[in-house]
């Protein structure tokens, strides 16, 4: 199959608000989803970007048959451990279900971590579903390790109005 | 005693990779700090800064004069960053948070076994029970800065078997993403993240 991995422009951000409702479909949360493609072209592609894309394409002659050139995308930001410094974070990686066992997933997620190692981190991270079976085993057999179950560590957040009242004096 | 919170300055790192590795060396794990003060610099103060980080200070009972640093002490830090969720938008990261013990209320013992994830640990234990109200406040200031940049949550890491932390910011509202959705942290280091990066043949 003929594709192109690139970073994502504040043109893409049409097609990447598309996809992140799919996966978010596929995650069976759609309703969870807020964020608009104005959203996305702000926060992304503005003086101070708080994420980074890559888009995987399909040259123009062999387009989806709903008409989509873009059919993948990864997003990831930088973070930062205390003990060995510079790390990247993989937000989102998905691949449209009928382009799937076919490298892509593995060339978007190969792209992000090459873009990290060039600024200069240690750790790739990110989280997965625990009943998303077909992407553990993808990602186990890219050679990492599931730090939840080996460490312990819990994913915790606090929001709206918990995050409000905490703001309190 | 009084103390104040500040936003961190270039001249603060050591004192940063001192309050890391304090906590590192009080839970046996201080060989596992492997930044220097240099790699804070770079990675706080140069043009695009990786974390944040806002000090605890209380004054010292030597100080004479407010219009230096000097009797003044830096005793406790919070390290975070911006981090975003495409389905709720920016987010505040919380990566570390920690107090000198001398600065502490009681102290709440953990399980004695000894692991990387009993830093987390230690490190928020120490801040839910502060008798100065340094935690707390750190916590409120993290949570307006949040609110203020317009962060829909602020997330962080808590071990499980750490039960009265998850409890103590389940109490103040927060979610256990990893028990009530099932999410699982996943990680590459290093080596695993060169041979990613590397491309091979199909």
């Amino acid at each position: 199959m003929d594709f192109s991995i690139r970073a994502a422009n504040v043109d893409d951000c049409k097609d990447i608000a598309r996809m992140i409702m799919e996966l978010a479909e596929y995650e069976k949360v759609s309703e969870h989803v807020k964020v608009t493609q104005k959203d996305l072209e702000q926060d992304g592609f503005s003086k101070n970007p708080f994420f980074h894309g890559i888009i995987a394409e399909l040259p123009e002659p062999q387009r989806t048959k709903d008409g989509h050139t873009k059919f993948g995308y990864a997003l990831y930001f930088f973070s930062y451990s205390s003990w060995c410094g510079r790390a990247v974070y993989m937000e989102d990686l998905y691949v449209m279900p009928e382009f799937r066992g076919k490298g892509v997933g593995k060339a978007l997620m190969s792209k992000v971590a090459q873009l990290g190692m060039a600024a200069g981190c240690n750790q790739l991270n990110f989280t997965v579903l625990h009943w998303s079976k077909s992407s553990l085993d993808f990602y186990l057999s890219q050679g990492c390790t599931d730090v939840t179950t080996n460490l312990g560590y819990h994913c915790m957040r606090c929001e709206g109005d918990a995050l409000k009242r905490l703001a309190q004096p | 005693m009084d103390f104040k919170l500040r936003k961190a300055e270039p001249a603060d790192v050591s004192d940063i990779l001192r309050l890391v590795k304090e906590l590192a060396k009080h839970e046996e794990m201080e060989d596992q700090v492997l930044l220097t003060e240099k790699d804070l610099l770079e990675d706080g103060f140069g043009e695009t800064p990786f974390y944040r980080c806002v000090l605890a200070e209380v004054q010292t009972e030597t100080s004479s004069d407010a219009e230096t640093s000097s009797g003044s002490k830096v005793v406790g830090f919070a390290m975070y960053y911006f981090t975003y969720d495409p389905w709720v938008g920016k987010q505040l990261y919380l990566e570390d948070f920690f107090i000198m013990e001398a600065y502490r209320g009681q102290c709440v013992h953990h399980s004695s076994s000894s692991s990387s994830l009993s830093l987390i640990m230690t490190r928020i234990i120490s801040v839910c029970v502060s008798g100065l109200g340094i935690g707390s406040e750190l916590l409120r200031h993290l949570s307006d800065l949040a609110v203020t940049c317009r962060c829909t949550g602020m997330m962080f890491v808590v071990a499980e078997n750490n039960e009265p932390s998850i409890r103590f910011y389940k109490r103040r509202g927060a979610e256990d993403l990893s028990k009530d959705e099932g999410w699982r942290v996943f990680r590459f280091d290093r080596d695993s993240l060169l041979r990613m990066a590397t491309p091979t043949e199909e």
